[in-house]
């Protein structure tokens, strides 16, 4: 590469997108001396004083309150740590504010050196930044993570076989459980992959469930990523910050590892190859250095010890995929695509991708190669067909659902339709097939102008809309320059499936780290965290 | 290896040699002028022309701003609008090295890395201030350590000769640019008598090639001939011209070797006459060079010849890149009309 190739933004990224949830709760606090007492209790316009302190926080903890009618990750309402954290917060509490402020700079100097950054589109030259990390982890209990990894095995279950059901006979749309003309209207419905099989019958290779976390406590989903979802080499190289930075907290705390995040994920790619695994050629496709998640598609092609391609270094013959090399071609058996659909085939989908290669769906279709994800996904985390993901858990797998979601309405359907028109300054209306937070509405904070747009929007195509009730984020004390303070989180975890399926302990928690804020977008304010998923048992 | 990668590693290495190679003739043109009452447009025009650069520059700022020693230094050093600039050229190396960060080495990606964040960041502006010729060294140190972690950190194998063989063939055109200074300082060189100015001008391109104290141990006298000799000609010096395409020669030897890679078996569609383009153009530079001695370029004039070799290494380069970087398609496409037997059954049974 001598000269820069076109850009082109996925549109997956956790990055690229705003994931917005209206406050309802007070700011933090405003006013904190720079050598000052700990932080304030944050004050509350809208009444109500923080919630009473269990008075026993010392060290770093001193002064810390979550927001009222808020869940804390770390501490309860008493200002107690969490059933089964105590351990690691005495160890937390062991490093004053200083100490964590010189390790916060170490941390920050680590990603920027080893270059774990991401692009920022707005500036020609692609200036890199880094995704701004908070030292303080979120922490979850083993006997809290055993039923959220069951759910999301069950719930990526459920929507593989979805998949295989809709590019296949089509029982559920036949039994009339989601309404055909719903499935049919999605834009990530790809007629063309209906009756082709993947190899292993597997379409959701890796899955990013966004979870959040209801002030009643309970985790719910609030979106599922099952076409490129990213975002988990952060949580790997967090992991590696955190150990260096705090090594001795780190050796105490007995958290589960990440790091065989890349090998379960190549064991999960050969093992669906349509040839014998030791002959298997893997590589990454990337749509280039310029794409915002270029660094993952880096990291994870070294960690798994694949090639890194583009799509101008394979080609198509006789259906069968090949890359260029520089001894010739060689026969590609596994694709670990990081393109999108709409730019993997010229032949098929658009005609303008430089990014694709032309053919490679019709070598797919012949079995000739195995894509992850699967082509065609899109119509499985379409924000209208989320609100029948329970249905589909019960309909294949006669199953309860494990993980409850946010309600949903469909503005398709009529009946969800006048209520949202009704109720729509209450409501979050999001867009089905954007994301990034475009085309997304808060009603709490719209005016009426936004209001009345929106309902016209709507009107003029309701398959187009969908709508929830805020929801409040869970907060977890976070470092906030001079002391700690709570912050909004969510979590992304990893499920990674093949022949069997794995679930990656913890995932990424993204922090909104300006105060009061829901946004937990890196271009917004937004950060990360290392997610400490403890052993069971005790030393 | 994948063939965008392999042109990623020869950039790479050519990059970082030729922000060596800048900052080197920047800060040997720098102890030049204060041995020397040169006349104005003697002292920055040369490293311009040397660069390649006389006509942007000239463009940009007028043919006069060729006298401006601030200038001239600025444009070579920071100014993004000039591909050669040490600043640009380190963007595209490390652009490179992001490419192919699963290729090098963890220890080579934060070596380059650390020193764009240096180049890019204050300190290097502070420093290029307060200290120009300490700026340019550290410049050089950056480069030097570089290439030393690449050769401790980096396995050998096809990745590393594509390094090398960018690395020397780039070096090669380097070293006979910068001898050809004196040709655009002082005109047309005859090789006959000599001024205290030529032996301080000789003396400098020695050192602008890390030359001069390898030269005098080899007990030669400042001369011209003697200069040129050495650094057309010398054996194992690793900048001298010969040496560089021998290194350049070694490495794509290596690279046509290397067998199949075993993931791909007999699936491979290998090619008998893979780099041959590439290989017929590098013999022919070792075999002028095995038969040229230093009368001869005396007698067919210096310039001439640089300006002969320095086509003959662009040639090169050109080959190396229609030979594995950019196949055609439909080349490649040939090679396959015997469907790989043995496919068929695997995916049967």
């Amino acid at each position: 590469m001598r000269y820069p190739a076109a850009r082109v933004a996925t549109k997956d990224h956790p990055r690229s997108r705003a994931k917005m949830h209206v406050p309802s709760a007070s700011p933090a606090p405003t006013t904190r001396g720079r050598r000052g007492p700990p932080p304030k209790p944050p004050t509350s316009s809208r009444g109500g004083a923080g919630a009473p302190s269990a008075g026993r926080k010392t060290g770093l903890f001193a002064g810390y309150r979550p927001p009222v009618d808020t869940y804390d990750e770390i501490f309860d309402a008493r200002g107690a740590p969490r059933p089964g954290l105590d351990r690691v917060v005495r160890l937390l509490e062991g490093i004053g504010p200083n100490e964590l402020r010189t390790r916060q700079r170490l941390a920050d100097e680590a990603f920027l050196k080893s270059g774990v950054t991401f692009s920022v589109y707005a500036d020609q030259r692609g200036v890199e930044r880094i995704f701004p990390f908070d030292l303080v982890p979120r922490v979850v209990s083993a006997r809290e993570w055993e039923p959220v990894r069951r759910g999301l095995e069950q719930r990526v279950r459920a929507l593989n076989a979805f998949l295989a059901d809709v590019y296949g006979d089509q029982r559920i749309l036949a039994e009339g459980r989601i309404p055909r003309h719903l499935v049919e209207a999605s834009k990530g419905f790809l007629p063309a992959m209906r009756g082709i099989r993947p190899p292993g019958g597997v379409y959701v290779h890796v899955a990013g469930i966004d979870l959040i976390r209801r002030p009643d406590g309970t985790l719910v989903v609030l979106e599922d990523n099952v076409r490129t979802p990213s975002g988990v080499s952060y949580v790997l190289e967090n992991r590696t910050v955190m150990k260096r930075v705090l090594p001795r907290i780190f050796a105490e705390a007995r958290v589960r590892p990440v790091d065989e995040y890349p090998l379960r994920l190549r064991e999960a790619l050969v093992s669906v190859s349509p040839v014998e695994p030791t002959g298997t050629r893997t590589v990454i496709l990337t749509p280039g250095q310029h794409n915002s998640a270029y660094f993952e598609h880096t990291f994870l092609a070294r960690r798994m010890g694949c090639d890194l391609v583009q799509g101008q270094d394979l080609f198509v013959w006789h259906d069968k995929v090949y890359v260029k090399t520089t001894r010739g071609p060689s026969r590609v058996d596994v694709i670990y695509r990081r393109v999108d659909d709409a730019f993997l085939d010229p032949e098929v989908f658009r005609a303008d991708s430089l990014l694709g290669v032309p053919g490679l769906v019709r070598a797919y279709a012949k079995g000739n190669v195995a894509i992850a994800n699967a082509i065609g996904n899109g119509v499985a985390d379409d924000k209208a067909v989320y609100p029948f993901v329970p249905e589909m858990v019960r309909f294949y797998l006669s199953e309860e659902p494990l993980l409850p979601q946010v309600e949903t309405y469909v503005c398709d359907r009529e009946k969800d339709l006048s209520y949202v028109l009704a109720n729509l300054p209450s409501l979050v209306v999001k867009s089905v097939d954007e994301s990034g937070g475009y085309g997304m509405l808060m009603g709490p904070q719209a005016s009426k102008k936004e209001l009345a747009e929106h309902a016209r929007r709507i009107r003029q195509s309701p398959r187009g809309y969908i709508a929830q009730p805020l929801v409040e984020l869970s907060s977890c004390p976070t470092w906030c320059g001079n002391g700690i303070a709570p912050r909004r989180v969510d979590l992304r975890p990893y499920v990674v499936t093949g022949r069997s399926t794995w679930v990656l302990p913890g995932g990424l928690t993204r922090v909104a780290l300006v105060e009061g804020s829901y946004v937990v977008n890196s271009s917004q304010g937004g950060g990360s965290k290392d997610t400490w998923v403890l052993e069971d048992q005790p030393r | 290896m994948i063939s965008r990668a392999a042109e990623s590693c020869f950039w790479l290495h050519r990059y970082v040699e030729r922000v060596e190679s800048s900052a080197r003739m920047l800060q040997v043109n720098l102890g030049l002028l204060l041995d020397l009452d040169l006349p104005a447009f003697e002292r920055w025009r040369p490293v311009l022309i040397v660069a390649g650069e006389q006509p942007r520059f000239e463009s940009l700022f007028g043919a006069k701003a060729t006298d401006d020693a601030e200038t001239v230094q600025d444009y070579l050093t920071w100014n993004e609008d000039n591909p050669v600039s040490i600043l640009t050229s380190l963007r595209w190396g490390r652009e490179n090295a992001r490419t192919i960060r699963e290729t090098i080495s963890l220890e080579m990606w934060e070596t380059l890395n650390a020193f764009w964040l240096w180049l890019s960041g204050k300190e290097a502006r502070r420093l290029y201030r307060q200290d120009r010729h300490a700026f340019y060294q550290r410049v050089r140190e950056h480069c030097l350590l570089f290439l030393g972690t690449w050769e401790s950190t980096m396995p050998e194998g096809e990745a590393f000769d594509f390094m090398r063989l960018g690395l020397y063939l780039e070096r090669a055109g380097q070293t006979a640019r910068i001898l050809d200074v004196k040709h655009h300082t002082l005109g047309p060189w005859t090789g006959q008598v000599e001024t205290h100015v030529d032996n301080v001008q000789w003396l400098a391109i020695l050192r602008s090639c890390s030359a001069s104290e390898p030269f005098f141990k080899g007990n030669a006298q400042l001369s011209g001939p003697a200069v040129a000799a050495f650094l057309l000609l010398a054996r194992g010096f690793p900048r001298s011209v010969r040496c560089c395409i021998d290194r350049a020669g070694d490495s794509l030897a290596r690279i046509r070797e290397q067998g199949p890679s075993p993931v791909a078996g007999e699936r491979l569609g290998v090619r008998d006459d893979v780099g041959k383009r590439s290989a017929t153009v590098l013999a022919m530079l070792r075999d002028h060079f095995a038969k040229r001695s230093i009368a001869d370029v005396v007698a067919s004039g210096l310039h001439e010849e640089l300006t002969g070799l320095i086509e003959w290494v662009t040639d090169a380069c050109d080959a190396v890149h229609a030979d594995f970087f950019d196949p055609p398609v439909d080349a490649l496409m040939a090679s396959l009309v015997a469907p790989p037997q043995g496919r068929a059954s695997e995916l049967e049974g």
